[in-house]
């Protein structure tokens, strides 16, 4: 349909630049959720060098650069990949009617994508804020953050390694280098190794609360 | 051992008396050696309902006019074989396409959309010459072009493809695998920016979610994750470059 308003409004490229909005903007999320859980990891060695560690990150600004860009991508990505979430009454049932039916597992994942997407939004915002208001990061105040927010934590934690390692395996397919199955069975091994390098972390966390 | 019998729920609705509504229609049938959707089709129309409306020509999966969802999945009649199946069969018409009746839909006219819109011809400013022996052409290009002609317009990837459920204006992996085979094509003249024009946008390469229900579901096996891929690489790689001109 060629109306005045979409030949004036016209952009040729656009549809592709948000595309690769979403893409840029997805793998940097991936890279971030990736390298916080090995940041967070050096509760490993023990409170104080994790403190320590947290100082170095906010004597250099880093921390606070780190945050604030992550913000800014996390609400690009809101906007660019959550365009293709189906908003319309209409279009929702449609999709899940047709997710029924087919019974196909890549249409489900996405499917939950979306889901996961919106409780990501939910539960990282009230995340950030619980940090950022409970400033500096420190293992004994993570600690009493783990010992009273669990499930909280325990669900952010498996819902984000899974929109996640989907994210990544659909840009893999959809730009098409590897073979999707050996792509998914590579990152599902890497999506339960991180998960369970968070448990890890919880348990330590929750321990040094504990021992309080 | 006794056959199977076989209970067919089967969508039944004729746009033309709407005063019927739509709903589920059971048929019983044994099951035979050998047998498919199509000739279980066949003996339901012949012997139980001269009513039931769906298509066929070939009945060797050459025609694609025997696309329908057949518990749930999009599969050619004639190609799914009952034994494949459980006892309790649900037939529905594909989606997206215009319902004529029962199991029968018009992908003719998507299908003729999708060719308009991609311009599905060679496009050559060379005056042809029939006293003169063709271009030769290699090999590999001729087997990759074969490749995407394979596709025999049945629907499957289409009524398969969340996005063109909920998207009309949306091409789908039968319209992009289609650009692909004009691509490859020497003889298309075709620039790039000409393609991205058609392809790089969210009718085409850029509408896809990658969900690969097309890839999975495509009755001729057709490579569509890796057509669809290299249609994406191929768009972004001109578009990067792209400089539009302005209105």
């Amino acid at each position: 349909m060629a109306t005045q308003q979409k030949l004036l409004t016209r952009n040729p490229r656009a549809d592709m630049l948000v595309d690769l909005l979403e893409l840029f903007s997805g793998l940097f999320l991936v890279g971030f959720l990736w390298t916080h859980m090995f940041f967070v990891g050096v509760i490993y060695f023990g409170a104080n060098i994790f403190d320590r560690f947290s100082i170095f990150l906010d004597k250099y600004y880093l921390s606070y650069i780190g945050i604030a860009a992550v913000i800014l991508v996390f609400l690009t990505h809101l906007v660019v990949a959550g365009r293709r979430i189906p908003n319309r009454y209409r279009e929702q049932k449609i999709v899940w009617r047709h997710a029924r039916m087919i019974g196909h597992t890549d249409t489900w994942i996405w499917v939950f994508q979306t889901i996961t997407g919106m409780a990501i939004l939910i539960l990282g915002s009230i995340h950030v804020w619980a940090v950022t208001s409970g400033w500096p990061i420190r293992a004994m105040i993570s600690a009493g953050r783990m010992t009273h927010f669990l499930w909280f934590y325990a669900l952010l934690l498996i819902i984000s390694e899974y929109h996640a390692g989907f994210g990544l395996y659909r840009q893999f397919v959809k730009w098409g280098w590897f073979n999707r199955h050996s792509v998914g069975a590579v990152l599902k091994t890497i999506s339960v190794i991180i998960v369970l390098i968070g448990v890890g972390i919880m348990w330590v966390l929750l321990r040094l609360g504990g021992a309080r | 051992m006794a056959n199977r019998q076989l209970t067919f729920s089967i969508f039944r609705y004729n746009p033309h008396t709407p005063e019927i509504k739509p709903r589920m229609q059971e048929y019983r049938l044994e099951e035979l050696p050998g047998m498919t959707m199509f000739v279980a089709l066949n003996k339901i129309r012949e012997e139980q309902d001269p009513t039931l409306m769906f298509d066929f020509v070939c009945r060797a999966a050459i025609c694609g006019s025997c696309a329908m969802l057949i518990n749930g999945k999009p599969r050619l009649a004639c190609k799914t074989l009952a034994k494949d199946l459980p006892a309790r069969i649900t037939m529905f018409p594909l989606p997206v396409f215009k319902l004529i009746g029962d199991l029968s839909v018009d992908t003719g006219t998507w299908f003729r959309h999708m060719s308009l819109k991609t311009e599905a011809w060679v496009h050559s400013n060379k005056q042809f010459d029939p006293a003169k022996p063709e271009d030769r052409m290699d090999n590999e290009t001729a087997l990759k072009i074969y490749e995407a002609e394979r596709c025999i317009e049945c629907g499957c990837c289409i009524a398969g493809c969340a996005t063109a459920n909920i998207r009309e204006d949306f091409l789908g992996a039968a319209g992009i695998n289609r650009i692909a085979r004009f691509m490859v094509d020497p003889r298309d003249e075709r620039t790039g920016e000409q393609y991205f024009e058609i392809m790089g946008t969210e009718e085409g390469a850029f509408g896809c979610v990658g969900l690969m229900a097309c890839d999975d579901n495509c009755p001729m096996q057709l490579p569509l994750q890796m057509q669809l891929a290299f249609v994406r690489r191929k768009m972004a790689a001109v578009g990067w470059k792209y400089k539009p001109q302005a209105v």
